[in-house]
């Protein structure tokens, strides 16, 4: 199991990581369509940030995840293979009830044409997520369980 | 006699999670689900958005087809059990089957409180708690017809929504001063009857119907307190549900206004478990039993109620009543006290220019209730707060802040919360001396630390 471990010593607020959050969940996942030309995805992940201090925060992957628990449509699952908390927006109905429940507001309302959600899914087709990837600072850091 | 390790009534939310987390205790147990329904388990809060055509048949399933099967379940589709031996580990069903069992989980949730109005018998009216009942209305406005709801609560709100989605010309009679008067506050309710109201959807509150006068087969009218009528093609009773209590009334265990259970889940004997909405179990905010007959509370109980059916001994950590739902655009999501009951409560509220409006109510300096409308971007972080009973006096001014988040708390609690793991990482390279911005460049994705 791998989580993203914010590091507020480090994060100066500069949002890069949910610029290419939002990249990397685009349709083209290039940078100038993604945010000028197509529709924008939500970011999955979120700085937080007062006064000085800021971090980034995304899905914490729980281990007792109320989101699968409280989810309508059992759109909201763990992965066993990965032990990630998966989302599948085919199935989810934009009921909003994980957004109730979730204790980091790690999930967002997302899509158009249908209500549905979208959350941190760890970047499954990159070796490192995005938004790690891309923190000039390590900020954010993979770590493995 | 067939004869199973667990036998579990019901289909639903509880007892699907309850399936969930015994086979992720006891891969071997045999374990039989009986369901009076013959449909495989589905999502009940799914009716409304099948009927307006949001969901296919398709998308209403829980789980995928080959649950059952994959799990190692003995599935009893369209089984009703209709009594139990507690005391000699046994299940009778409709058909007069005996099956043994050797623990037990009632599931039974909720049944439709019809109340006496004059007349309505004689009327084929709808209830809209089940995929049955959702076909039938899917039937019924084929063709636009004039529908009547009678009741403003969730299910009654839903109803309507699905029959103006359908094309039908909606009114709902709510007895209570406003529209879902339990799951939102004042404010709230009239901010979802105005979005109604704009949609066409007939809203009359503060009227019960004093009787009905029924004109063959589902048309009628109702002559509401008032003397006023309302003619309708199509009537759906949504006044409240009960918990279905009879089989364990009968197999005398213990009830009051639901099954009652300990912090095991377990009723008042040690081989039956109950869960979901037939029960009550703890409160949070209440600090009592109570029943909330709440789709995540369900899955929530059945969890914990299989978890200790399967021999693992866990505490239910308990609920709480909740709603989240979203009428023609304006989504609106609470927690706990939304409307509390005497000055003892501290409210504060803050209404945003563009529509938004928040709401969090606190007692002393716990917080024991909160709303969003609107903007319900991360309100979940406002639950979480409820469910922990936390002390949140220092953070109190921030709560109904649009960036209001862990950032907030002090940092301990925030590292406990979020940053478990970060003890022992290196540096960034960054911050080692001589490194420059090209360094850290280099390292990029390197930060993979164990």
């Amino acid at each position: 199991m791998i989580r993203i471990v914010p590091r507020e010593e480090y994060c100066i607020g500069c949002r890069l990581c949910e610029i290419h959050c939002i990249v990397q969940h685009s349709k083209s996942k290039n940078i100038i369509k993604a945010f000028k030309r197509e529709r924008r995805p939500v970011k999955r992940v979120e700085v937080e940030e007062h006064g000085h201090v800021s971090f980034a925060l995304q899905c914490r992957h729980c281990e007792e995840a109320p989101c699968i628990t409280a989810c309508l449509s059992g759109a909201m699952q763990r992965d066993r293979a990965s032990g990630a908390v998966v989302h599948d927006p085919e199935r989810c109905v934009g009921c909003w009830t994980c957004i109730l429940v979730c204790p980091y507001g790690a999930i967002r309302r997302d899509g158009e044409e249908r209500r549905v959600v979208g959350k941190c899914d760890l970047c499954p087709d990159l070796e490192v997520p995005a938004c790690v990837a891309n923190c000039p600072n390590e900020a954010l850091v993979l770590v493995e369980e | 006699m067939k004869s199973y390790r667990y036998a579990v009534i019901g289909n639903s939310a509880a007892a699907v999670n309850a399936c969930d987390a015994i086979r992720s205790l006891d891969g071997e147990g045999s374990l039989a689900v009986f369901s009076e329904e013959r449909y495989r388990c589905y999502s009940r809060p799914l009716i409304s958005y099948l009927v307006a055509g949001e969901v296919s048949a398709h998308g209403m399933y829980y789980r995928p087809a080959r649950y059952y099967q994959n799990m190692g379940i003995d599935f009893h589709a369209g089984v009703k059990v209709t009594s139990l031996d507690p005391a000699g580990h046994l299940l009778v069903t409709r058909e007069g089957e005996k099956v043994k069992w050797r623990k037990l989980l009632l599931a039974t949730g909720f049944r439709p409180f019809i109340p006496p109005i004059e007349g309505l018998e004689e009327v084929d009216y709808l209830t809209f708690v089940d995929w049955d009942d959702a076909k039938r209305m899917l039937r019924l406005t084929a063709k636009p017809v004039a529908s009547l709801v009678i009741g403003a609560g969730l299910i009654g709100m839903k109803a309507a929504e699905a029959l103006h989605a359908r094309g039908s010309a909606v009114t709902v009679v709510e007895k209570m001063e406003r529209v879902l008067p339990l799951a939102l506050d004042e404010r709230a309710s009239a901010m979802v009857s105005e979005r109604c109201r704009r949609e066409n959807i007939g809203i009359i509150t503060g009227q019960s119907v004093s009787r009905l006068e029924p004109r063959g087969g589902h048309r009628g009218k109702a002559v509401l307190e008032d003397g006023s009528e309302v003619p309708f093609d199509l009537l759906v009773v949504a006044v409240g549900v009960r918990p279905r209590v009879e089989l364990a009334e009968e197999a005398g265990l213990e009830c009051a206004g639901g099954v009652l259970v300990d912090k095991h889940q377990r009723t008042s004997h040690e081989d039956v478990f109950a869960a979901g909405d037939a029960v009550k179990a703890m409160d949070l905010v209440r600090g009592e039993p109570a029943v909330n007959a709440l789709w995540p509370i369900a899955a929530l109980q059945g969890k914990y109620a299989g978890m200790n059916m399967a021999g693992r001994e866990v505490p239910y950590p308990g609920g709480n009543s909740m709603n989240a739902v979203e009428f023609f655009g304006l989504p609106v999501l609470s927690a706990g006290v939304v409307n509390p009951p005497d000055a003892t409560y501290e409210v504060i509220t803050r209404q945003g220019d563009d529509g938004d409006y928040r709401k969090v109510v606190l007692r002393g300096d716990v917080l024991v209730g909160m709303l969003v409308a609107g903007n319900i971007e991360r309100a979940g972080i406002l639950t979480s707060l409820i469910q922990e009973r936390a002390n949140v006096r220092r953070v109190k001014g921030f709560l109904l802040e649009e960036g209001f988040g862990h950032i907030h708390f002090p940092r301990s609690v925030r590292e406990e919360r979020i940053i478990e793991a970060v003890a022992g990482l290196p540096k960034p390279a960054g911050e080692k001396a001589g490194a420059g911005k090209g360094k850290a460049r280099a390292d990029r994705g390197k930060g993979r630390a164990r």
